[in-house]
């Protein structure tokens, strides 16, 4: 019964939905239908559902890392910035290297970054035993202040300059450094190919790796861990390190996948919404993969809603924030009525 | 659209000029008009933009600046379809590309005859204008009003504050606090993060200068006068082309001359009658190229 909380969560959030869908005179089985059109209803609706599933895994999974870890990484968004801000800054430093350099250079640029950014979150931690819950949130702030001075600033694009216009973007990214594309006409890229093998490695990392098996540990009873040895602090901070690094990945896959330019907004909310798609999949790294999409689905399907039905976007703001806190109030529901189980059994 | 369509900005103005020329075609039985808003990631827009153009509508448009790229990339798989774009002055014909309007307003014009109100207006002599990004028409409207303001009355001092942001409510409302707080006794801004300049004002007593869209409604007791964007001609005049089967390469100007650009007074403010006189003079005097309004 369990395993289907999320999914009941789900489905009364959108029964809220379609209360508030009869207040508008919409019939919600129309807006539905549109929905689930314009998530699965044609070849470019897949391509796009996918597209953005693709953050929201690799998000999801430094999800599962920290939670597993026991740490709280709210920083997404911010790691998400800095790993972009890193791959754009890396494709246009070095634009006449070659696809096997610049591709590959950009992705690990990301990581490193975005690793990096959790990483300080994770060392406060560790060190001064600072709340990761502020300073990951905190983090957030710095980068997007930090991308707003860049992109008007140092890393703007030269034509926006020439143009007057002075959007706040990079210069394009040299296409030798774009993720191939999958379906011609689509944005869906080899990124979506590259977050599921992902997916496989931090399973892999997470359950058949001593070093997976110990942030396992600290998450599940630190006190324990800590009276088996473990080094605690240390492994904290590695979760969040390893956490900031797959968000950071995203950034990075957004940037050469879809945008293939470093542009404000790039984090699109998936800093958290992949927080919603990792508890989804019940912090496991293979449930990631259908939450994900799941909550791509729900992205993309609710602004083909809004054209088909013409309803207002704070509708589908609104929709989208009953989806997350239904699926987050069930798993709080979840752990306290496993405390309350824990609390009740009699001890040897 | 990147905000929602009564965002009281940007956003609206094209969605009223929709309305407008729905209205002058029968109503929904003469034209069928959807709209997607809060567009705020290029990404979700260049979506919408491909599924109304595999739709068929007869005219797409992609109203921000920043939808330019990726309405460069779709235009070239639909070349039946017409596109627009806006604000911005490129076609993208230099690219081979045929089938993209662009839309610009010279929101100078009404900068300026706004800036020759506010100096009629301003008891202190002290004027606040509440940017968001030194850029596209925020940029040239401030400019305008600016120089509508000094060529109107010499000691008059504009403070000017850019945000950095489009859509932030609170350090609009921050900027107006410190402008009222310098002695401002009239104030304007653009975008639709205005909302919570025009609540200071309303709150100060000052004297609120809208533009983009007609900002009356927002406080009837503070808003004097606004510069409207009117965009039915323009919107009529691409389907009219796309009919012909010309799907592109105009750039069209919105300015007081053509009727693009409107100025708007809130009937409920008595105006003074000097005041309004000034604003004519200005407003002919760029019409007729006597007046230049940037500087």
């Amino acid at each position: 019964m369990e395993a289907l909380t999320p999914v009941i969560a789900v489905l009364l959030a959108l029964a809220i939905g379609a209360i508030m869908l009869l207040a508008l005179q919409v019939n919600p089985a129309t807006a539905y239908a549109a929905l689930a059109d314009g998530a699965f209803g044609s070849t470019f609706a897949v391509a796009q559902t996918l597209v953005k599933a693709t953050p929201l895994l690799l998000v999801g999974l430094g999800i599962c890392i920290a939670f597993r870890g026991g740490v709280i990484n709210i920083g997404g968004e911010g790691q998400i910035i800095v790993g972009a801000l890193a791959t754009t800054a890396f494709t246009l430093g070095f634009p006449d290297a070659p696809l096997l350099v610049l591709l590959p250079g950009g992705l690990i640029c990301g990581m490193l970054v975005g690793g990096l950014w959790g990483g300080i979150a994770g060392v406060l931690k560790a060190r001064f035993g600072v709340n990761e819950i502020l300073t990951t949130i905190m983090m957030n702030a710095i980068a997007v202040q930090l991308s707003n001075f860049l992109l008007r600033g140092p890393m703007i694009d030269p034509k926006e300059i020439v143009s007057g216009t002075l959007l706040a973007q990079s210069a394009r990214l040299p296409e030798t450094s774009w993720l191939p594309r999958l379906i011609p006409q689509t944005l869906l890229h080899a990124g979506a190919i590259f977050a599921v093998v992902m997916a496989v490695l931090v399973y892999v990392l997470l359950w058949r790796t001593v070093l997976g098996y110990r942030i396992r540990a600290v998450g599940l009873n630190a006190d324990a861990a800590r009276y088996a040895g473990i080094r605690v602090p240390v492994y904290q901070a590695l979760a969040l390190l390893l956490s900031g690094a797959l968000a950071g990945l995203a950034g990075a896959v957004e940037v050469l996948g879809v945008s293939h330019r470093m542009m404000e907004g790039v984090s699109g909310g998936y800093g958290f919404s992949g927080i919603v798609a990792a508890l989804f999949g019940k912090l496991h790294p293979l449930g990631a993969i259908p939450a994900s999409v799941l909550f791509g689905s729900l992205l993309v399907g609710a602004d083909k809603m809004q054209r088909a039905v013409q309803v207002p976007s704070a509708l589908i703001d609104a929709l989208n924030g009953l989806v997350v806190l239904f699926v987050v109030g069930s798993d709080i529901l979840v752990r306290r009525r496993a405390q309350r189980r824990r609390e009740q059994e009699p001890h040897a | 659209m990147p905000s929602a369509s009564n965002d009281g900005a940007f956003s609206q103005s094209m969605f009223d000029a929709l309305k407008a020329v729905q209205a002058s075609m029968g109503g929904e039985a003469g034209m069928k008009l959807a709209v997607s808003e809060g567009m705020v990631q290029v990404p979700n827009a260049a979506a919408a933009i491909r599924d109304y153009a595999q739709q068929g509508y007869d005219l797409v448009i992609a109203h921000g600046t920043q939808y330019g790229n990726s309405l460069q990339e779709i235009a070239k798989d639909f070349p039946n379809i017409a596109f627009a774009w806006g604000t911005a002055t490129d076609t993208f014909a230099d690219k081979g590309i045929k089938n993209v309007f662009a839309y610009n307003p010279r929101a100078q014009e009404g900068g300026y005859a706004l800036g020759v109100l506010a100096a009629k207006l301003s008891k202190s002599g002290i004027i606040g204008v509440c940017g968001p990004v030194e850029a596209g028409d925020a940029k040239t409207y401030v400019d305008g009003f600016k120089k509508g303001v000094t060529d109107t009355k010499k000691d008059a001092k504009v403070n000017v504050v850019y945000t950095g942001s489009f859509s932030d409510v609170s350090l609009m409302a921050a900027a107006a606090e410190t402008h009222s707080k310098a002695g401002a006794d009239v104030l304007t801004g653009s975008s639709q993060a205005v909302v919570g300049a025009i609540g200071v004002a309303k709150d100060k007593k000052a004297i609120w200068l809208g533009t983009q869209a007609l900002q009356t409604a927002l406080a009837p007791d503070t808003v004097g006068a606004s510069q409207v964007y009117d965009f039915s001609g323009v919107v009529k005049e691409m389907l009219a082309l796309s009919a012909k089967g010309t799907k592109g390469g105009t750039a069209f100007e919105l300015s007081l001359k053509t009727g693009g650009l409107k100025i708007v007074y809130n009937d409920k403010l008595s105006i003074p009658a000097d005041a309004k006189a000034a604003v004519d003079a200005a407003m002919k005097g760029i019409i007729d190229g006597t007046i230049k309004p940037l500087p």
